[in-house]
Formats: C-alpha cells, structure tokens, sequence
C-alpha cells in the first residue's frame, strides 16, 4: 500500500486567499448552506419527529415543526372542537369551529357566536395548527422497553473497550516506537496486517469461541475480541517515534525505568494523539452492531444499537415511529457530543491516517 | 524505518541491558499480540477448516465436505446472484459516492470568508452516526405513506416509488443511505486531497486565462487522482462489508433484492438452522473477491494515477 499517499494536512484552503468578490461569496455560501443542510436533513428530521405526537407524526403533508390541531372550548358543547380555517367558494375565509358531519355538509359555529350553526359545503377546510413539542416519545421509549439498561450497556461495552485498547495500544507501541529488539519490525507488521483481514472472516470461529467459554451474554463476550487496536498501535507509534532519542537516554542515566518514563514522560507529552485515537476508538465501539448483535440473545445485554433495532421490529405493525425516533435520538446522542467537542481532533485525524478507526 | 537504532546509544553497549530491554519489549507486546492472535490470526485458519464442513443432520458433529461448500457458492444461481447484488451494490455507492464527495470537497475549499466551520459542521456529521441509526433515519425517510422522499418527489410532481418494498429499489435505497454514513468521511479525504495540491500550479494556469472549469479539469483531478485511488480502494472495501443498514433497511428482502454476500455469511451462519460451513466457505469468497478488486484497482492505478 506503500504507493497511497496519505493527505497530510486540513488547514490550508486549495487557492490559497484568493479574494472573492462578493457575489461569489453569497453563491458559495447559499450552496454550501442548502447541501449541508440536505446532509444533516435526516438527522434534523429525527430530532423533530421525536417531539411529536402520534396523531401529527401521521398527517399528510408531513411537517417537520411539531404542531398540533388547535381545539376551542365552547358553551354548550362537551368536548372541544377542532378549529378549521374555511374558504368558501366566494373567496371569504372564516375561522369556524367543526361539530359534526351531516351528509355531504358540515356542521361548524363561530366560537365567537355559538348560537348560529352554519352548514358548510363545497368549502376548503384547514386545519388551525400550533406548534406543540411533546416529551411523550421519550417517556414511551424509555419506559416501554429496558432502555436504561441498554443505554448502560453501551456505556459499560464502550468504556472497557476504550480503556484496554488505549492502554494496550500504547504499551505496544512504545515498544515499536522508543525500544528496540529482534524481530521488531516483523512483528509491526504482522501487527499492521491484521487491518487487511475483513471482520466477517473471523467473527464466526470468534462467536463459536466465545459461547464454548460460557462468555455469551455477557460484558466480557461483548468486548474481548476488541481489546486491542492495531489502528492504535499504529497511530500511537507514529506520534512516539517523534519524540528526541535523547529523552528517552536522559531519563534511562538519571535512572528511570522504561515503565516510568513512558507513563510520567510520553503519555503527557503524547496528550493529543492519545485523545485523537480515544475518539476513534468510542465511535467505533459505540457503533458496533453486527457482533453485538450476534453474541447477545438476552433483552438484558442488548446494547442501544441492538435495542434499537429489535424495537423497531417490534413496533412495526402498528409503528410507533415517535417512540422509535426519540430511542435513536438518544442512541446518537453521545456520538454527536463527541463530534461537536472535538471536530477539528477528529477531521484531522481522518486526514492523517485515513482511516476511521 | 528511520528509527533502525544505530548502536550509538550510551546503554546499548551493555548487552545485559539489551537483553533485558528486549524481553521488556516483548512484555510490552504481549496483550495486543495475544488478543490479535486469538481473535484474528487463528480465527482465519478455523474458518477455513469450518468452510471445509457442513453440520450433520443428527447430533452436533459435523461432516468433512471438501470443498463442496465453495462448489455451491459458486455454481448454484441463487448464490451466484448475491455476488452481483454485492458488486452491483459497491459500485451503486462506492461511484456515486466520491463523485459527491469530490464535488463538496470542491465547493467546501472555495474561499469564503465566513461560516466554514458552520458548514463543515453540517456536512461532516454522518460520520459519526452508527449503521444501525443510519439505517433507522433513513427507514422513516423512505416511508410509504408520511417519508419525507416520497413527500418532496410529489412537489415537484413525481410520484416516488416504495423504497423498501419495490424489488426494484430496495437495493438503491440501501445503498443513497451508506453514500450518506461514509460521505463525512470521504470529504474529508477528498478535502485533504485537494489541499495538498500546490497552489502554484493555479496561479500558473490563471494567468494562462484558464477558467473554474478548466482547472478542475486538467489540474484538480489529476493531481487529486492518488486521493481518489485511495477512496476507491477504501470504499470498494467497506462497500463490500456493509451489515447495518441493510439488516435495519430490508433484510436481504424483498425477495432477494438486496441479499448481499455479507449478508448472506449472516443469514447462513445465524438465520434459521445455524449452516456455519457453508457462511464461513462465504466469507472466504469474499475476502478473495476483496483482494481480487483491490488488485485490480491497483493495476488501473499504475496506468493512470499521476503522483505530483
């Protein structure tokens, strides 16, 4: 793979401050706005659809803003009616409240004047709407399935994984970046080379291994075969083998271990690329799905992505998409926290290694 | 390998010291090589020898078959039709996918004054959504009655077909909804690309009067062609093992549709009677069909990717 050139840098625009005028400006900026918004258009569309409540998740034409059909007490009448914009064949427009259906017509009054029952026929009606946010989907997707203890398995999966593959990760690549011994590069590369083999070539004999140790549903069957990360290794020994030789003498002559000057001197110094690589690692462990999936059968070890999925198929007869859009809502939740913080940590590291992790 | 420590170091002289610090860097090695060692490397010769078998009817033994299993994969239709869902479905997105990225990559280093992190912001983001989210958006996206496709195809006046359910295009669905999930990704590399390009090579062709189009032509994309190789490669390769919006989109279905060979390892291997010889047979196959286009890719690149 020697002949792909990795993209080093991110920070330099292509034609370097070419000044634009400012109809160009606007264009660029109109565009970029409507593509980016395109983009992020499921994501905004979720979010919305979460806060709404079943009846409006339903009407057609589809609304993104949450609303709801504004209803009106009025003397004389049990249950509030639903207002309705009405235009009749004249062009007037009257705000009347509708009764009920007789035949072919409708029967509505004027809140304002309940006395007069007005007949409406070959009139367009429209609903009167307002906007209304519900917290309702969260409630029902929180309650109506284990969801907290799928959120806290995610948490738990995620957490182990990223623990052991950065501590591992940098103890290995210590060793390949700052020590030297026999078979050091041999051994980087078999190392590297386990990128190459595909995950669908080793998570069958993986799962058969993992339920013969009885490890099946349970945090150590969901992480094990993930504790190490040969991206990390890789990553993390880049970043080590640029720190100065002569540190790692200095330290050794004033008598410090090879353990201590890699926790007191290299992690500090390697700060930002150890944080750049927890990143990857989080996504990534957050994200897993097929072996999750595989290795769990118990509700009570689902992780949130497998929750997800499961509750979608059971909601599908009578679809209770609010619900099913608050549950992704928060499963994504974390994932776009990160990215929100840390952005320019992540863009960047894409462009380094080009790799996701 | 710069680092192929000459032996200038003051304690390297001391072979005790050597031989101490080499177990110590083997010590150091030892959980990540032990992890990868029983969760990569042996795991590919045990599926190996399960693709040589097929369980047997009674009890949990299983048959010695040779290489029956591959036999099957490759000569019966029904199976030789997922290996061209599988291709058919990588160069659906894999295509489609970079010629977008390459066009917002584009646009995103023209040089505005204000906002470009805003917009970054926005076209980024799917990076760093799961597969199976993805998949859960997209699902309400497509929906037959309220989906918001369907919904904006009808403004303008086309009536949008059943995404998921039309045999027809349950596979282009899935597919628009992992352009979406890598497209972050591939702008970045593309953005990356773009910006290593020397600036001189612009100036010189502006003052040769040549025009946006121009230059993107002749000079852009040529000089980008390392960056684009790699998206190929990198694309083809997770096209290839896309699992999570294909099993939360249409599962395989409607009909086989959009039964892909990964798929298909996972329907085999875990769907009904467990037939793990015959998934994991599957699973080599496509980890040949991966190194075979790779090498392909490779050979085109050799003729036309230009290196500045």
């Amino acid at each position: 793979m020697s002949e792909i050139q990795t993209p080093k840098r991110v920070a330099v625009r292509a034609e370097k401050d070419t000044p634009v005028d400012l109809r160009t400006e606007i264009i660029v900026q109109v565009a970029l706005f409507t593509v980016g918004l395109i983009i992020s258009f499921p994501i905004i569309l979720a979010v919305f659809t979460s806060f709404k409540t079943p009846q409006d998740i339903t009407n057609y034409p589809p609304t993104l803003i949450p609303q709801e059909r504004i209803r009106v007490a009025v003397d004389g009448y049990d249950d509030p009616l639903l207002m309705f914009d009405v235009t009749f064949e004249d062009g007037t427009i009257r705000e009347l409240a509708r009764v009920r259906q007789d035949g072919q017509a409708i029967l509505m009054i004027d809140p304002n004047n309940p006395e007069e029952v007005i007949r409406v026929e070959n009139a367009e009606l429209k609903n009167q709407t307002r906007v209304k946010f519900t917290f309702e989907n969260y409630v029902t997707a929180w309650t109506s399935q284990p969801f907290a203890r799928y959120f806290m398995n995610s948490v738990i999966q995620t957490g182990i994984i990223i623990v052991f593959q950065i501590f591992f990760s940098i103890l290995a690549a210590y060793a390949f970046g700052i020590l030297d011994f026999p078979g050091r590069n041999l051994l980087f590369y078999l190392i590297l080379g386990s990128l190459m083999v595909p995950f669908q070539l080793t998570f069958i004999p993986n799962f058969l291994l993992i339920s013969r140790w009885g490890l099946a549903n349970t945090y150590a069957g969901l992480t094990i075969p993930f504790l190490a990360s040969a991206f990390g290794v890789f990553l993390l020994r880049q970043f080590f083998m640029t720190l100065p030789k002569d540190l790692h003498d200095a330290a050794r002559i004033d008598g410090a271990s090879n353990w201590l000057y890699l926790w007191r001197i290299v992690v500090p110094l390697s700060r930002g690329a150890i944080s750049a690589f927890a990143i990857f690692a989080f996504l990534g462990a957050w994200s897993q799905y097929l072996w999750p999936l595989v290795i769990t059968n118990e509700q009570q070890m689902r992780t949130i992505q497998i929750g997800i999925r499961f509750f979608l198929f059971d909601q599908e007869r009578g679809a209770d998409w609010g619900g099913i859009m608050a549950t992704a809502v928060i499963a994504l939740l974390p994932t776009l926290a990160i990215f929100l913080v840390a952005q320019r940590q992540l863009v960047r590291g894409i462009a380094m290694t080009g790799l996701k992790g | 390998m710069t680092e192929k420590a000459k032996q200038t170091s003051f304690f390297s002289k001391f072979s005790r010291y050597r031989i101490i610090s080499a177990l110590e860097g083997y010590l150091y090695l030892a959980p990540t090589l032990i992890v990868l060692a029983i969760f990569v490397y042996i795991p590919i010769y045990s599926s190996f020898q399960l693709s040589l078998t097929r369980a047997a009817p009674f009890g949990n033994r299983s048959i010695d078959v040779g290489f029956e299993n591959y036999q099957r994969l490759l000569t019966d239709p029904v199976q030789l039709e997922t290996i061209w869902t599988s291709l058919l479905f990588t160069a659906g997105t894999v295509i489609p996918g970079i010629i977008v990225s390459v066009m917002l990559a584009i646009l995103l280093s023209l040089p505005v004054r204000r906002l470009s992190w805003l917009h970054r912001l926005f076209i980024f983001v799917p990076i760093v959504i799961s597969s199976a989210v993805t998949g859960v958006l997209f699902r309400w996206i497509y929906h037959p009655v309220v989906g918001y496709i369907n919904y904006m195809l009808s403004t303008i006046g086309i009536d949008g077909p059943n995404w998921l359910s039309d045999a027809d295009w349950a596979l282009v669905a899935v597919s628009i909804s992992v352009i979406w999930r890598q497209l972050g990704f591939n702008v970045i590399i593309a953005l990356a690309g773009l910006q290593n390009i020397d600036s001189t090579y612009y100036e010189a062709a502006k003052v040769d009067g040549a025009n946006l189009w121009y230059r993107i032509r002749h000079i852009t994309l040529p000089l980008m062609s390392p960056t684009l190789f790699f998206l190929f490669v990198i694309n083809t390769i997770n096209s290839l093992q896309v699992f999570g919006e294909i099993d939360v989109l249409t599962q395989g279905g409607p009909g086989n549709s959009t039964e892909t060979m990964l798929y298909s390892i996972f329907d085999f291997a875990f769907r009904g009677t467990p037939q793990r010889g015959i998934a994991s047979a599957q699973s080599f196959i496509l980890f040949i069909l991966i190194l075979l286009l790779s090498v392909v890719q490779f050979q085109v690149a050799n003729r036309r990717v230009h290196y500045q």
